[in-house]
């Protein structure tokens, strides 16, 4: 009896979901990609979906422990007060039920006058899938009250010393187990060497989890590869780059840090050129050598240069590298200003004469002269899609640049 | 009725229990040295023979085939015996499968050392040892079903399904994964290549953890944990249906080790949801081992062998929760190729099938011998030694990985990386310090757990002959009505098997057949053209010397990634990959992009002390690889090989493909010689320096083509 009551707590629920269900499903043929990839319109479908699980799976454990012999046996001598509970029960859920229709329709009056979107739904999607999930949550909260209510007639009937025994009483419905004083009516009749088996129930959260994760999967493969509404990896890659370098450009346009090969000059306070060596032992050090004397790299205190020896022509290579002769592009790793660092760095290196150092490479390069002009703009890995402008390099007026620290 | 005399073979289960400490063991061991190879590479004394790369391979096939193969065998001889009541099939197949195990472990042990793999991970061992293994399994199945056909209980035990299960995928994965052509007796290529190889791999490699690590485990304990509680397992209900969804879900979950790599979405996405609903089934073996404690968590205190198995089933559980949410795009965004990963398995490793294997052989060896546990203070000594070392093996590693994952990601407001990928390694030595010391924890337990058995067995005297008695199997079964409609099934071995087959057939194929059928799953791209005939000699030194086991070669489509290694790796880029080497692991940054990325030179200096050209570098040296000739030979036969693959070398091309591979070893030398490094070209460092400037460079031609 007391179980024919929560089955019908559950059918109702059930019951209500349906229209709520059918009224998300007219909608979405309506304006369906617009629905599916609002993320609150998704976060609501899932916890409307995830709270119906919750409340069936709970009702069921629900109805365990209201089957358990034990219980109707207590219950047997409050029959008339149980029953007007649930009835209690029974006729809230239908008041709630009736008002979140009315208060629907005026929502839905409302959404005709007026326009507003919420969090890109219409107001009255809105509302009505919050409607249900507050139904769901007030379903939820009348059972476990009625589960508390349940523990604690249990416990007050229960002597102290018995105090453990509810509590396995309690796992046992967790579990829909049969208590082990009892589980000789379900132990099977076979026995290999000795294991004797039982044939407990599925643990109810364990059933309905693993439906879960079924309805998770299905919902997964439909946003993803049904409808498309979920981005794929080569659109979510693109969304980030074009994000990042929204941001990268905010941040930019007032920040100091905004030097590139055209605008950069050389740096003369002691404090860059220091950094500038930090960066260049820890980064350059390894090719360049420690003091720049040229390892598997070009020495950089000659007057000899591969690639032009005027601050630009060095913040460029720097930057884009020249990845066919081995020397990587530095642009992801260093920022503009770090580059304009170590180049000015570099240019402090000019004539420090260190020991072992590797012959001469490239050009003569004499401070102020033409700077040479390069074709090659290569550029690998450039997500940012930061384009050299050859014509404004060409342009770029190299007398500018202050002599080098000597 | 007539009751049946026999005796049960004790002798090899005893055999595979020594089997099973001795590779525990060996394989714990090599672990450690590598675990420490991380901080100090120098570790590997500067021999070629116990590097890093080659000491990974050794150790996981040592502890999956050797320690846990063992500890496998140990429990099916054992327990199937009891379960059928009859003695194994044919003492002379049992023999044959003990000695022919041990002889795989100990030719994989040499191969291995020596260099000799196919590079694929968890599959590395040569065609030869390939088809050694074939044959054994095939002789374990031959006896398992002959004891099974000969049998004197009518119906299978959950235990018994899982063994088939077990028996049936792992000879399907094996052989398929396997298909390979000889070069010469120890060289072979993967008959698959890039995207396809990999999915072929990793459907292997998933479910070698699935029905290696787990069905089998499984079926041990549903023998030993209801034996050794005395309590009958919780329910029939969930076995029956745990293990049909446990087996089915699980193949289809291979893909999930490649989520954002260049495998069609689609197979990424099927690789997602299934392993979400391998939650529920893998739990399902969880709840039905813990529930079967129920009111005899008293003998759980008591029995330290209960105490053993109680943390190995914990441990599975938390492993098997974690691995669906690691399969989660978005975490396995922050997981993957980090040390996370590695946390992952090892609580899987040590504490489900370490800890499982400790218990058992505690139970197990007494009985045995008819006597007690030597000490029961120190079994539980190690106990707590053992799970301390895992509490402190996989705490550093968790943090370590979500650490380092970070640092990766890492973007200043200017949009530069934050951190240059040594920054990243230099930060993690602390954790490998600290995951060493868990290690050597766990194998000093192991130590321990020798100790007291070896103890054990010199007080008791062996159960050679264990005598018990049922009634023979007579007619047939008369079903009753009330049987449940499992019951059918479990008295027709042959059917389970069959429909086991089937069950774990469907997901491999509904994966693999798409992606090797149909184009659109991997789109050509025009400038991809076979390796030269060098590359191609230093692509099997890369191989060989295990370089996979530490760099990827797989930028996957995130800004951190592009911008650190350049443009994502596209699935046509890899057509000619015969083994794939995408790695699943940077303990040293990802190689995909590295071609023309540093000169000749620096490659050289980096090859003899890695230090040199990265100060910091935990790679160690490879000063062999600048004297050692490069079999030039064997070019003639490899490009033959690659032939027979389909890689579109012109006809005839293997007669002059020895002229091309000195012209281009000349130029390299050349280019060295520029920087001021005299070598001939004929040494392995040019082969493998010609090799790493290809990588990526296809694709990179094509970038400048475009620009230009």
């Amino acid at each position: 009896m007391l179980m024919n009551n929560f089955n019908k707590i559950k059918t109702l629920a059930v019951a209500m979901l349906i229209p709520a269900v059918g009224f998300c499903q007219q909608q979405t043929t309506k304006e369906s990609s617009s629905y599916f990839s609002n993320v609150l319109f998704l976060t609501l479908l899932v916890t409307i979906i995830v709270l119906a699980i919750v409340i069936v799976a709970f009702s069921s454990v629900f109805k365990n422990i209201a089957d358990s012999d034990y219980l109707t046996t207590k219950y047997a001598n409050k029959k008339s007060e149980d029953s007007s509970t649930v009835k209690n029960v029974t006729s809230v859920v239908l008041l709630l039920s009736s008002l979140s229709m009315m208060s629907q329709e005026k929502v839905a009056a409302i959404a005709k006058v007026n326009d507003g979107r919420i969090g890109g739904l219409d107001q009255f999607t809105f509302y009505f899938m919050l409607a249900i999930v507050f139904l769901e949550l007030i379903v939820l909260g009348l059972i476990i009250y009625q589960f508390n209510f349940l523990v604690k007639t249990y416990t007050v009937v229960e002597t102290a010393a018995k105090v453990k025994k509810v509590e396995s009483k309690l796992m046992l419905s967790l579990t829909d187990a049969v208590a082990i004083e009892e589980e000789d009516s379900i132990m099977l009749d076979h026995d290999y060497d000795g294991i004797k088996e039982l044939d407990n129930n599925l643990p109810p959260w364990w059933k309905y989890g693993f439906y879960l994760t079924i309805v998770v999967a299905i919902v997964y493969l439909i946003n993803y590869h049904v409808i498309g509404t979920g981005d794929l990896q080569g659109k979510e890659y693109e969304k980030e780059i074009a994000q990042a370098k929204l941001e990268v450009e905010e941040f930019m346009k007032t920040s100091a840090n905004n030097v590139d090969e055209s605008t950069v000059k050389l740096l003369t306070d002691a404090s860059d050129i220091e950094a500038g060596k930090t960066v260049f032992i820890a980064n350059c050090a390894a090719c360049h050598g420690q003091l720049g004397e040229g390892t598997v790299g070009p020495n950089f205190a000659d007057d000899y240069w591969i690639h032009g020896g005027s601050v630009q022509d060095i913040f460029k290579s720097i930057k884009y590298g020249w990845v066919e002769k081995g020397m990587k592009s530095w642009k992801e790793d260093l920022s503009p200003m770090q580059i304009a660092q170590v180049t000015s760095f570099i240019k402090s290196l000019r004539g420090t004469n260190p020991p072992n150092g590797k012959a001469a490479q490239g050009d003569l390069y004499v401070e102020g002269g033409a700077a040479p002009v390069s074709d090659s703009t290569a550029v690998v890995g450039d997500t940012l899609n930061v384009q050299i402008k050859a014509d404004s390099l060409k342009a770029a007026v190299t007398t500018t640049v202050a002599t080098a620290k000597k | 009725m007539e009751l049946q005399k026999f005796q049960y073979d004790n002798k090899t289960v005893k055999m595979f229990a020594y089997a099973t400490i001795l590779w525990g063991l060996v394989g714990m061991l090599v672990g450690l040295i590598a675990a420490i190879q991380l901080y100090l590479p120098a570790a590997n004394l500067n021999l070629p023979y116990t590097t890093f790369g080659r000491l990974r391979p050794l150790h996981t096939n040592a502890v999956i085939f050797a320690f846990v193969g063992n500890g496998i065998f140990m429990g099916v001889y054992y327990s199937l015996q009891r379960l059928l009541k009859a003695r194994m099939f044919s003492d002379l197949l049992s023999k044959i499968h003990f000695w022919g195990w041990q002889l795989i472990i100990v030719l994989a042990a040499l191969t291995l050392v020596l260099g000799k793999t196919t590079g694929k991970e968890y599959a590395e061992l040569e065609w030869p040892i390939d088809i050694l293994i074939t044959l054994v399994w095939v002789v374990f199945g031959w006896n398992m079903f002959g004891t099974i056909i000969r049998r004197r209980e009518r119906h299978l035990y959950v235990a018994i399904w899982f063994y088939i299960a077990t028996f049936v995928t792992v000879a399907m994965l094996h052989i398929v994964n396997s298909i390979e052509i000889p070069v010469s007796f120890w060289k072979s290529y993967s008959w698959y290549a890039g995207v396809q190889d990999a999915l072929v791999q990793w459907w292997y490699g998933h479910n070698a953890v699935a029905f290696f690590l787990t069905t089998p485990y499984l079926g041990l304990m549903y023998y030993f944990l209801p034996k050794i509680a005395q309590r009958p397992v919780y329910s029939y209900r969930l076995s029956i249906i745990h293990f049909w969804a446990l087996i089915f879900l699980y193949i289809w979950a291979g893909p999930h080790h490649l989520l954002y790599t260049s495998v069609p979405d689609w197979a990424q996405s099927l690789g997602v949801v299934f392993s979400v609903m391998l939650i529920a089934p893998s739990w399902g073996g969880m709840i039905n081992g813990l529930l079967t404690l129920r009111g005899a968590w008293d003998r759980v205190r008591d029995n330290v062998g209960l105490k053993f198995l109680v943390v190995a089933v914990t441990a599975y559980g938390m492993a098997t929760f974690e691995g669906p949410m690691l399969s989660l795009k978005n975490v396995n965004a922050i997981a993957h190729y980090t040390d996370w990963i590695v946390a992952h398995v090892h609580v899987g490793a040590l504490g489900w099938n370490g800890f499982m294997t400790f218990g058992i052989l505690y139970w197990l060896i007494p009985r045995l011998f008819q006597t007690k546990l030597y000490s029961e203070k120190l079994a539980n000594m190690h106990f707590w030694i053992g799970t301390l070392g895992i509490v402190l093996y996989a705490v550093p590693m968790y943090w370590a990985g979500f650490m380092q994952s970070s640092m990766w990601k890492d973007f200043t407001p200017e949009g530069q990386l934050k951190w240059q990928f040594m920054d990243t390694v230099t930060k993690m030595i602390p954790f490998y310090i600290a995951r060493s010391v868990g290690g050597a924890l766990f194998l000093v337990g192991a130590i321990l757990m020798t100790y007291n058995l070896i103890k054990t067995i010199k007080v008791g005297t062996f159960l050679e002959i264990e005598e018990d008695q049922a009634p023979a199997l007579v007619g047939e079964y008369q079903s009753h009505s009330k049987d449940h409609w499992h019951r059918w099934i479990e008295r027709k071995p042959i059917q389970m098997l069959i429909v086991s087959l089937v069950v774990v057939a469907i997901g491999g194929i509904i994966e693999f057949v798409p992606v090797f059928l149909v184009k659109s799953n991997i789109p050509t791209i025009a400038s991809v053209k076979p390796y030269t005939p060098l590359e191609l000699q230093g692509r099997d030194i890369y191989i060989r010397e295990g370089c996979y086991t530490c760099h990827s070669q797989m930028v996957r489509p995130f800004r951190s990634e592009t911008a650190r290694y350049g443009e994502y790796s596209k699935a046509g880029e890899f057509v000619y990959d015969h083994p794939f080497q995408w790695g699943s692991k940077r303990t040293g940054p990802d190689l995909a992009r590295l071609g023309g990325k540093y000169p000749d030179s620096w490659h050289y200096n980096h090859m003899m002390d890695p230090t040199s050209m990265s100060p910091g570098s935990v790679m160690p040296q490879y000063p062999w690889l600048l004297e050692d000739q490069l079999d030039a030979n064997s070019t003639i036969s490899k490009i033959k090989a690659m032939q027979r693959l389909g890689v579109p070398y012109p006809e005839g091309y293997d007669k002059i493909a020895i002229k091309d591979m000195e012209a281009q070893a000349k130029e390299i030398t050349a280019n060295l010689k520029k920087d001021g490094i005299e070598t001939l070209p004929d040494r392995e460092i040019v082969a493998l320096i010609s090799y790493l400037q290809r990588l990526g460079k296809d694709i990179k031609t094509e970038g400048l083509k475009a620009q230009k």
